[in-house]
């Protein structure tokens, strides 16, 4: 042992001598049990499912379900919120959520992957996950995995900015019969039923939700028609929607079926789809996704092999008024507005074959191949205008053109794809890990994207990673094949826009109760795909643009005292647009959220988040202000299983009623930003049966 | 031939007919169910109980999952008693005699403080405490949450081939029951324990930095057990961390929360076959009429848990097939 060592004990004794008094005393039943089981985190983890083994090195921030319920969380965006480098922005139509990863902003998002149990929900039209969202409910999640930064070479298409995983429950994380109540502002109420338990020699978890709300319906000033004057702002937005979420999980042995249902109705179209306020729109969409996975850990000596086949289906249906009745572009009146109804229907068939070797010396093998089918087969739209360039023309009334003239035809798209991943321990405490993967599309061609990982268990407790990534985004549906849409043509000769990151990461534990990281990245964008203005003033995608960006991420968490944990993050990034050398816009460059979990009194709890958002400028071709700054304070007081198998919390979410906003699109036909929801009050209430 | 009034009148009388049927169905399924789920109480037979400690979240889901095992053995539900500091043992009392209770299975230092006060004649065992004073211990069996050492020692052979040496700094006073166990079971794994006491912080950390200096990374390993004394997490662990990661040392520990720090592995409470195991001795004393063994046990129904960024510094490769039920770094 050397002399530093030596000295640094012989002052820990002198240091703590003075307590030993304090250790004599008899110990509290938690401290005893605390001994034998840990720490509470411990326990949390200890009792749940096992934890999968290391995956690629990456810089990732695991959710668990106790933290989603410290929170008082009803939907997935309010725990993304919390990640570290991520900030949820909103579209103008549907409010659907924008997650924004280290600077990258963009309308429909599709640069971030988000995965239910690590199969995409993707869909191709657009690239993000549904045109008619509707929120994700959280009481059926046991954990979601968020990864920062590319992640193409193992996870293909859209692994872009981020990945967000969301691994639902099994029968292992449900114990019996739960059943649970929410109510609360905005006439929001909910209801479900989780069960764990094993029938006929299976294990079977379930899940069923249904709840529905008004939604929030904070002031629009002025829209896209208030030019035309026939606005309906000043007006509320409009979020109201009904949902039903099912899902049901069956294993046994190697084998796990899955299946899971989402169904949206009288979704509200927020601040109207051409941002222009719209209370008689309304969408509704169905999800269905199923998957059959085999997985055996001893399928081979040292050989660890995954098969999994899975099915995705997508309906979403719209019925929009864009403008509102009277609009007049002078091009004749549209007395009962401008009405488009776009439908849409795509399925997703998957086969993916893995496996993970680790029967080589300092070495770990990880490699797979996989097939699949997008399909969107079926378009239905009736509308009352034609839009060549220009302003729209009154069709005189609803006219069926799915035949004629419709937004898209149906197409497909083949995905084939092979990846190998080595992690090899080529020193004491150094790894390197190197990964390539490669996509074959049957529409653009191929695309190789590699990752390498440095890193070094510097100390006992620090860790340093060095990391480089590529990733890459595939032109969606729209993007290749739009049609009749003047302001967005569709073109077939594109390429995936791609990025390129380097990172530096430091895990650090500088005491027992302090766990610190920081990150540091840089990343650069290319062959961005975006809309770009013709001669004729159309509008065609092209892959014309570029991007880059660096940045921080600090993260914090200290267990102040056995009954306080303290908790927080702050991400900072500087992105650019290089086609103007200005900020890329929209996204904040100062992103600070810290937390406060403090249980007073056994079984009760009392959590304290602040959220932070700063420094969001406007997109190069928007002349507005800078979007200002906002802060928000949420409460969740909580009592566990004090009286019988209740449980019971209270949430107060935007405390002191900030007014929060969310960047309109520019130029800014919405002038004053999208609000976000005033004060609001939850109740909840659930028992285990 | 009926007339329509009569039609009318046999059409209620099988009505009433169908539901007497009903009615009488309900009843024995009732009865039935009384028979099937109740048959120690319809029999007088004599009954377990369960006391535990009335506490918060998460430990009171650890007991939920022990009286899941005890129930799970004993096939049939069993009475249970959350107790706290105040709780009135004579209306308690009165409730385990109703109940017919000849055996109470204590969880937790409240439940076995409540139980110790109950009358001699109402038998108990222990379960979910760490260490109790040897005048007590003698009285009951007692199943202890401290890991048998004997899976320790053969958790570390199977990573650690080479071991040969185990040193540890203990407290007596709350682990020298253990210790005693500990040799033996080292001996029988080809191991040799070397087991300092310590009273106090200042002791310790000498005790510690005299191994440090002796350790040699290819035979020796140290084991923290669980001691609040010599195991102090704020000052002691971090630098037994240290040293033991910078010398190669293997440090294995029986708080499992430590491998989250960077201890190699750690065994922690197998709830479910705890609850199993109590159950089992609670049965035994039901048929035997006797304790039969008293004293404390250490714990052998355990899971375990492993770090593989330590595992990979010491150079081990701890296989799949080990089958360590959680591990660490989660990512």
């Amino acid at each position: 042992m050397n002399r530093r060592t030596i000295a640094r004990l012989t002052a820990a004794a002198l240091a703590v001598a003075w307590s030993a008094g304090a250790h004599a005393a008899p110990q509290s039943e938690e401290e005893e049990l605390a001994l034998a089981y840990g720490d509470k985190s411990f326990i949390s983890i200890a009792s749940g499912t096992r934890q999968p083994i290391a995956r690629a090195p990456s810089v990732a921030t695991v959710v668990t379900t106790e933290d989603i319920a410290a929170i008082g969380a009803a939907d997935l965006d309010e725990v993304l919120e919390t990640v570290p480098g991520m900030h949820v922005a909103r579209t103008a139509s549907g409010y659907n959520p924008i997650y924004v990863m280290r600077g990258i902003y963009t309308q429909y998002n599709p640069q971030m992957l988000m995965l239910v149990n690590g199969i995409p929900i993707t869909s191709v039209f657009v690239g993000d996950r549904s045109r008619v969202w509707g929120g994700m409910p959280v009481e059926n999640i046991a954990r979601i995995e968020v990864i920062r930064g590319p992640g193409s070479a193992l996870y293909g298409a859209d692994a872009f900015s981020g990945v967000i995983n969301i691994i639902t429950k099994t029968a292992a994380d449900l114990d019996g019969t739960k059943i649970g109540l929410r109510a609360g502002s905005f006439n929001s109420r909910d209801a479900w039923v989780l069960h764990g338990g094993e029938w006929s020699g299976f294990d079977v978890a379930a899940y069923l939700r249904v709840g529905a709300t008004d939604g929030q319906r904070r002031t629009i000033s002025r829209d896209a028609a208030t030019a035309l004057g026939t606005s309906l702002a000043p007006g509320p937005v409009n979020l109201g929607r009904d949902a039903i979420d099912g899902r049901i999980d069956l294993a046994r042995d190697q084998w796990r079926l899955r299946a899971g249902y989402q169904q949206r109705d009288n979704v509200g179209t927020a601040a109207g789809a051409a941002q222009a306020l719209d209370p008689k729109g309304s969408n509704s969409s169905k999800r269905f996704s199923t998957d059959l996975t085999y997985q055996d850990a001893n399928f081979g000596r040292d050989l660890d092999v995954t098969a999994q086949t899975s099915y995705f289906y997508l309906n979403d249906r719209s019925n929009l008024v864009l403008y509102p009745p009277g609009t007049n572009f002078g091009t004749g009146a549209f007395t009962d507005g401008v009405i488009g109804n776009p439908y849409k229907w795509e399925h997703h068939l998957r086969f993916n074959l893995s496996a993970l070797y680790s029967g080589l010396q300092n070495h770990k093998l990880h490699f797979g191949t996989g097939v699949q089918e997008n399909h969107l087969y079926r378009i239905q739209e009736t509308k009352n205008y034609t839009q060549p360039v220009g302003a729209p023309i009154p069709l005189g009334a609803l006219v069926d053109v799915t035949d004629s003239a419709p937004f898209l035809r149906p197409h497909s798209r083949n995905v084939s794809h092979a990846y190998v991943q080595d992690e090899w321990a080529f020193a004491q405490d150094w790894y390197l890990t190197a990964g390539v993967r490669r996509d074959l599309y049957s529409d653009f061609g191929g695309t190789t994207n590699p990752r390498l990982a440095l890193v070094w268990e510097t100390a006992y407790n620090l860790t340093s990673k060095l990391l480089y990534g590529r990733a890459f985004r595939p032109p969606s549906f729209v993007e290749l094949y739009n049609i009749n849409n003047p302001v967005g043509l569709g073109n077939p000769n594109l390429k995936p826009e791609s990025i390129e990151s380097m990172e530096l990461a430091f895990a650090w534990q500088p005491a027992s109760t302090v766990q610190t990281s920081l990150n540091l990245f840089r990343y650069q964008m290319k062959d961005i795909l975006r809309f770009v203005q013709n001669p004729d003033n159309s509008f065609t995608a092209q892959n014309a643009g570029r991007q880059h960006g660096q940045g921080i991420e600090v993260e914090l968490a200290w267990e102040a005292r056995t009954n306080l944990r303290l908790s927080g993050n702050y991400a900072q990034q500087r992105s650019i647009d290089e086609t103007t050398n200005q900020d890329a816009g929209n996204a904040p460059q100062h992103h600070i959220y810290a937390r406060a979990d403090w249980r007073f009194m056994p079984s009760w709890t009392l959590n304290t988040q602040l959220n932070y958002i700063a420094g969001r400028k406007r997109e190069p071709t928007d002349t507005r202000p800078a979007i200002a700054d906002y802060r928000t304070v949420d409460l969740t007081l909580r009592n566990q299983k004090r009286s019988g198998d209740w449980d019971f919390a209270f949430t107060v979410r935007n405390l002191f009623n900030a007014d929060a906003r969310e960047p309109s699109p520019a130029p800014g036909l919405i002038p004053n930003d999208l609000p976000l929801a005033p004060r609001e009050y939850r109740f909840e209430l659930s028992h285990q049966l | 031939m009926f007339s329509p009034t009569e039609s009318v009148y046999i059409c209620h009388a099988r009505a009433k007919g169908r539901l007497a049927a009903v009615l009488l169905g309900v009843v024995l399924l009732f009865f039935t169910a009384l028979v099937v789920t109740l048959p120690a109480w319809a029999a007088g037979e004599d009954r377990i109980a369960v006391i535990y400690p009335d506490i918060g979240e998460p430990y009171r889901g650890i007991f939920e999952k022990i009286i899941d095992g005890i129930e799970d053995q004993a096939g049939t539900p069993v009475a249970k008693y959350p107790v706290q500091y105040d709780t009135d043992i004579g209306a308690l009392k009165s409730s385990l005699y109703r109940q017919n209770t000849k055996v109470v299975i204590a969880l937790g230092r409240q439940g076995m403080k409540t139980a110790a006060a109950l009358d001699r004649n109402i038998w108990f065992v222990v379960g979910g405490v760490l260490t109790v004073p040897e005048s007590e211990a003698r009285m009951q069996p007692v199943i202890s949450l401290s890991p048998d050492p004997a899976l320790l020692f053969a958790r570390l052979k199977v990573l650690m081939p080479t071991a040969k040496r185990v040193f540890v700094v203990y407290d007596p006073g709350s682990n020298g029951w253990l210790m005693k166990l500990a040799k033996e079971a080292a001996r029988a794994q080809g191991l040799e324990l070397v087991a300092h006491e310590a009273h106090d912080l200042r002791s310790a950390v000498r005790l510690y930095q005299e191994i440090f200096s002796v350790a040699d990374n290819r035979r020796d390993a140290l084991w923290l057990p669980q001691d609040s004394i010599t195991v102090d997490e704020r000052s002691i662990l971090p630098l037994v961390l240290q040293a033991s990661w910078n010398q190669g040392i293997a440090v294995f520990s029986s708080n499992s929360s430590h491998v989250r720090r960077g201890v190699l592995f750690s065994l922690y409470p197998d709830n479910m076959a705890l609850g199993k195991s109590l159950a089992g001795l609670a049965q035994g004393i039901l048929t035997s009429g006797d304790y039969g063994w008293r004293g404390m046990m250490p714990l052998r129904d355990v899971q375990s848990t492993i770090n593989l960024r330590t595992a990979k510094h010491l150079g081990l490769n701890p296989g799949r097939q080990q089958g360590f039920d959680t591990t660490f770094p989660e990512q």
